[in-house]
């Protein structure tokens, strides 16, 4: 991002540091001692003894147990070797992430450090598209709830991003009710997440709920969603997208609305088409809130737990288990160590996501701007 | 900078303070080791206690569940006791989910803000090993106010035991039974399931038919099985009865002598995971997402002909469609038991199952144990005291016996008065007939020697709603078949049974089996 | 009568589009509304009535009953009412703070240059990482943490110099917006340690506290970008006239920032108001919020959807009002005036 210092303001001294040091302060306190206690549990085993608690060190055990051992089928799947289509989705990435590389490499603009990460990058992500592949595309796999999670956040955020975009660039036109609408659209936020999920149970309770009757008189009186892992996992995802969307929604609706007309206005009267004036015009000035959007929903998507756990208890099975929730079940059992060891796999998975989708995405577009 | 120096060498007097003050002040972080208050030779409360001032300013907190069950005659009765005897009870009441990490993390972290709580039994072993519940023996022998012979023998003497001493005054009991559309049944001459095969039969039989008159086809058999809510119990109502023949102390989940998970791989849990996934087929379609709310809502609008719950199914009827044709059972039995060293299933005999009654061996399961109250080891002896009273209090039959009948209250029948005194049930709105069914099934259920007692060692919320709940949610969605899941079972619980220490364990397990002296 | 779909300047949308456009709006706004509606209906049924199968309209498909209601006011009166006046406090409360903590940070990371340098960052995490190790370890905490703190002053001068590399604004604004990431729960029971020694336990001052740092990182990137958008010009010219800093952020950056600010504080109250994790292990009795209510509804013997749904419309209804009065400042009026005048 450039940001720009003015000379005059340099003498302002105090403000540089009265400004930033509250906001550093207030997080490191209440941040850094969980973080690191985390660790301390995510390695020891919890050991109530007569008058303490005690922390026994067990070193990796917990972590081992997850992607090698005896939760290896709940947390990664159910490994299988892939389908011709498997194979062929592997070897078309591996040889898109190579030629990219090597492009890279070629055109001499990046450094060896650079280039380095780049290849451990490209490692990383054949070693994802590897487990995606053995999960989803192959006979008898099963994904664990590292991929299920997957699932549920770019499913998500596909969805929700295009709702809310589209909902908002409709919204700040001038059509009737808009102000109405404009509230209306906010409600699914305001509603906690655990009161969502139970709405949503309701809802789609095949025999109590509104659409029972639109299945009877389908012919699906026996049908019901919740024994099918695809279908859950949709469930799933339109509850997350009925809540998030709104998010997305109002977020890019105050940047429309912050949006200077002029230009706008300028180029429609000037002759050019709808399309144009938003694909130059209204689109780039849009990106870099579009990028943060799309990063808090990541961010914030990969935590996901209230949905699955009260629409199905992350069933059928553990077709809808997200990391969290399974942590949050070994937290429920008072299995701290595990449920620790979950949580910061789930933290390196996304700062990975997260230090990827900022330097080539989010970069790029604030430059662009 | 000298910036840092000047800042470097004013912590250094800072920290010498305080190391010096630190060893006068115990640190937080290993609270100090207060001894036990001398529970063993407290008194009696003085049975002469004047009105209204025996704890006059005592303030007790109490942890419990925000229900409206639980809490509700808890909140009820506070009021009254308050008058009785002066002092103020604080309910606080919490989510199912939460009741046991809270109160494990405010005993533990000695914060201890709960003088009492009214939680599960079955967390004794995680409570009692590290000394966090006060021993009531002798409390709960000498108080006229508790009578504690009125209460039934396995709710006194091994359910509120741990160790030969008793930790917990019962306030409900809890425990499966089966219930049946007695309408139906008499109408076909059927008499009600007595074993698991019975059980599919009727189910079977009943299951597409028109059981309410409403015109659709209802079920033959509801059972709860949603993964995270309360269903992993029923898999081990149906398969007590093949794993337990020789009474209470032979235990249902291990074998006594070396550990080895009874929930794995042997004929009988091959047979009982059949059994229960079969009860499916005559189930709703949405079986498997559905919880004890959601089975008990379609028993009592008439659309299921069987189904398995706690005592709650018969309070709930009056009022509802299922009012005077409800009928309940002791849990179905086996007229076969596992043979533990070959692991193979061997018919019923006098050796094999000397509590079978007709060549059916049954195994009422007292799943989850019921409500009961217990007192912080931690907390200061006057508040100890009160809230041992007001527990007492609610124990008490006058209290207890009026509490049981109603269904908002959550709490079941656990003494003998509430089977004797029908005049309260009769007034909750059940009919004569009814009361004598209902009654009469839950007192065989008491009677029978080879009731099983839930899972009382430490970490059990880990091998119950943690691998079990897992394993049975995962061979019900078809993602493991039976040999898979009883492996899962059996690894997930050796697994945990090994970091908790194997020989700890097992000696837990066998305490937790033992009969009060 | 003039055609509401009327085009009514040169740049606004043909009638035939602005039809398409409200036809869309109102679909959405019906998926919005309809389990809303269901959520309200629900509130009037008895347990029986939601368990009969699915009735829409009251007085038409069945009785309505104030049952539910009752029981959720009257008789749970004072445990409805406390988790209710818990709720709105640490919400505004923590919303607010975090707004303007957020905000200035926000510009201050846009308007300013910092370099922290890595040697400098590394060693206070690392000084802290030993502490916090030494505290579980058994020592008492406050030897720990000091003598980590004397440790970090110490080497700052020698070995942290020695390391010139620095991080830059984006970083510190990446480090901020990670700390999202962790899960609460794994957060939630070193929480209750740290505010157990501090006696906050059941106190709604640690909830707040919580929530203004869970929170900044969200007020710092939604409003890096409204500020970052913003046209330099009018602050350059300010401070060559000789605005201070404080003047200029107050009288220019903050007015044209308002529909920023109002979308900002929205969000983050929102998120605050329906936190449940955090608020059900750091609470007991006193400081009890609201969704710790809904989720109790979940008896263990089943949810209770009537009790449930009375609870979601009285914690939606203020923040529901709390938008419609601030929605009008997310509008492009105010914005233009500001610009123009």
């Amino acid at each position: 991002m450039a940001t720009d210092t003015l000379g005059a303001w340099r003498s302002d001294g105090a403000a540089r540091w009265l400004f930033i040091w509250p906001a550093v302060v207030l997080i490191l306190a209440l941040s850094l001692f969980p973080l690191v206690a985390s660790v301390a549990l995510s390695v020891s085993k919890l050991v109530f003894n007569p008058g303490s608690v005690d922390l026994d060190f067990i070193g990796f055990f917990n972590y081992q147990e997850l992607l090698f051992g005896r939760e290896k089928s709940h947390f990664l799947g159910v490994l299988k070797s892939p389908t011709a289509i498997g194979w062929a989705i592997l070897i078309g990435t591996i040889a898109l992430a190579a030629i990219a590389w090597v492009r890279a490499a070629r055109s001499g603009r990046v450094s060896p450090v650079g280039l380095a990460l780049r290849l451990v990058g490209g490692i990383v992500l054949a070693g994802f598209v590897w487990l995606l592949v053995q999960t989803l595309a192959s006979e008898g796999g099963r994904p664990g709830s590292l991929v299920v999670t997957l699932i549920f956040v770019f499913g998500g955020i596909l969805l929700q991003l295009t709702l809310g975009l589209g909902l908002a660039m409709l919204a700040v036109q001038l059509v009737p009710w808009r102000r109405f609408f404009r509230i209306l659209f906010l409600i699914p936020l305001t509603i906690t997440p655990v009161g969502v999920g139970y709405m949503f149970l309701m809802m789609t309770d095949t025999s109590k709920g509104p659409f029972e009757p639109l299945w009877v008189a389908l012919g699906l009186r026996n049908f019901t969603w919740v024994t099918d892992p695809w279908l859950a996992r949709l469930a799933v995802i339109i509850g997350d997208t009925w809540q998030w969307t709104p998010f997305v929604f109002i977020v890019l609706l105050a940047a429309l609305e912050s949006l200077d007309q002029e230009v706008r206005e300028a180029a429609l009267v000037d002759g050019a088409s709808r399309w144009q004036s938003f694909r130059h015009i209204t689109m780039p000035a849009l990106l870099p809130v579009t990028t943060t959007i799309v990063l808090i929903r990541i961010i914030e998507g990969f935590k996901i737990i209230d949905m699955p756990n009260i629409l199905l208890g992350g069933g059928p099975g553990t077709a809808t288990q997200s990391m969290t929730l399974q942590a949050y079940i070994d937290w429920n059992t008072l299995n701290l160590g595990r449920s620790a060891a979950i949580a910061y796999l789930l933290l390196i998975l996304v700062s990975v996501v997260a230090t990827v989708y900022v330097s080539f995405v989010r970069r790029r577009v604030t430059e662009l701007a | 900078m000298s910036r840092y120096r000047m800042v470097a060498a004013a912590i250094i007097p800072i920290l010498v303070l305080t190391a010096c003050n630190s060893s006068a002040s115990p640190s937080p972080s290993s609270p100090a080791a207060s001894t036990p208050a001398a529970s063993t030779s407290a008194s009696a409360p003085a049975a002469a206690a004047s009105q209204g001032t025996k704890f006059k300013g005592a303030n007790v907190n109490i942890l419990t569940f925000n229900g409206p069950q639980v809490a509700e005659p808890l909140q009820r009765r506070a009021p009254d006791w308050a008058k009785l005897t002066g002092g103020h009870v604080n309910v606080v009441a919490v989510g199912f989910q939460t009741i046991y990490d809270k109160a494990l993390l405010d005993a533990s972290t000695g914060t201890n803000s709960f003088d009492g709580y009214v939680f599960d039994p079955q967390w004794m072993g995680d409570f009692v090993t590290p000394g966090y519940l006060l021993d009531l023996t002798d409390r709960e022998k000498n108080d006229p106010q508790l009578n504690q012979q009125d209460i039934v023998p396995f709710f006194r003497d091994y359910n509120s035991v741990y160790n030969g001493k008793n930790y917990t005054i019962p306030l409900d009991g809890d425990f499966h039974m089966v219930y049946y559309r007695s309408d139906l049944l008499t109408k076909d001459g059927l008499k009600p399931p007595a074993t698991w095969d019975d059980y599919l039969t009727i189910a079977q039989k009943y299951n597409g038919k028109d059981l309410n008159g409403d015109g659709q086809p209802d079920y033959g058999s509801c059972i709860a099985k949603k993964k995270g809510a309360q269903s992993y119990w029923w898999i081990i109502s149906v398969a007590a009865g093949l794993l337990q023949g020789k009474g209470t102390s032979d235990g249902a989940f291990f074998d006594t002598s070396n550990m080895n998970p009874l929930f794995g791989k042997n004929d009988a849990m091959t047979l009982a995971l059949q059994t229960y996934a079969k009860t499916a087929t005559f189930g709703p379609p949405d079986e498997l997402n559905m919880d004890v709310g959601g089975s008990r809502g379609l028993f009592t609008t008439g659309r299921c002909a069987l189904t398995m719950d706690w005592g709650d199914i018969g309070t709930l009827t009056p009022g509802t469609y299922a009012q005077d044709k409800t009928g309940a059972t002791i849990t179905p039995g086996w007229k076969q038991v596992l043979d533990r060293a070959s692991g193979k299933l061997v018919p019923c005999d006098a050796t094999t199952c000397p509590d079978a009654v007709d060549g059916v061996n049954y195994a009422p399961f007292g799943s989850f144990g019921g409500w009961s109250g217990a007192i912080n080891a931690k907390a200061p002896k006057a508040n100890q005291d009160a809230a041992y009273d007001f527990l007492s209090y609610m124990s008490a039959p006058a209290q207890s016996g009026i509490d049981v009948t109603l269904g908002k209250t959550g709490f079941n029948p656990y003494r003998t008065s509430h089977f004797t005194n029908t005049a309260p049930w009769l007034a909750a709105g059940l009919s004569q007939a009814a009361t004598d069914n209902y009654l009469g099934a839950i007192k065989t259920s008491l009677d029978n020697k080879n009731f099983v007692l839930d899972l009382r060692i430490p970490q059990t919320k880990q091998y119950e709603q943690d691998v079990l709940d897992t394993a049975i949610a995962q061979y019900l969605a078809k993602e493991l078949d039976e040999a898979g899941t009883e492996q899962a079972i059996a690894d997930g619980w050796n697994a945990i049974t090994d970091q908790a220490g194997k020989d700890k364990q097992l000696a837990a397990y066998v305490a937790s089996l033992g009969i009060k002296k | 009568m003039r055609s509401p779909f009327r085009r009514r300047s040169a740049t606004d949308l043909s009638p035939p589009a602005k039809l398409g456009a409200f036809l869309i709006l109102l679909a959405w706004a019906f998926i919005v509304l309809f389990p809303i509606y269901w959520l309200f209906v629900t509130s009037f049924k008895t347990a029986y009535d939601v368990d009969k199968g699915p009735f829409y309209i009251p007085f038409v498909d069945f009785q309505p009953t104030l049952s539910a209601w009752r029981y959720i006011l009257f008789d749970l009166g004072n445990d409805t009412i406390r988790p209710y006046v818990n709720t709105v406090i640490v919400g505004l409360s923590s919303s607010v703070i975090a707004l303007i903590v957020g905000s200035l940070a926000a510009y201050a990371l846009v308007r300013f240059t910092y370099r922290p340098r890595v040697g400098i960052v590394g060693l206070f995490i690392g000084s802290f990482a030993l502490a916090t190790i030494a505290a579980i370890a058994g020592a008492p905490p406050s030897i720990a943490f000091l003598s980590g703190l004397a440790v970090f002053l110490i080497l700052a001068q020698t070995v942290g110099r020695r390391f010139v590399r620095a991080f830059g604004n984006s970083d510190i604004a990446f480090w901020l917006i990670s700390q999202r990431i962790l899960p609460p729960i794994a957060v939630a029971v070193p929480l209750y340690v740290l505010f157990q020694q501090v006696h906050l336990l059941d106190n709604i001052a640690a909830l707040i506290l919580t929530y203004v740092a869970t929170n900044l990182p969200i007020v710092v990137w939604l409003m890096r970008d409204y500020f970052a958008s913003l046209p330099r010009e009018l602050e350059e010219s300010a401070a060559v006239d000789g605005a201070s800093v404080y003047r200029i952020v107050r009288s220019i950056v903050l007015p044209i920032s308002v529909p920023g600010l109002v979308a900002t504080f929205l969000i983050v109250l929102i998120f605050a108001w329906n936190e449940f994790l955090i608020a059900l292990v750091l609470t007991s009795a006193n400081a009890q919020t609201m969704p710790l209510q809904v989720a109790a509804q979940n008896a263990t013997r089943g949810p209770q959807w009537w009790a449930m749904s009375v609870l979601i419309i009285i914690m939606i209804t203020p923040v529901v009002v709390m938008a419609v009065a601030l929605e009008r400042f997310i509008t492009r009026g105010i914005l233009v005036g500001a610009l123009k005048g």
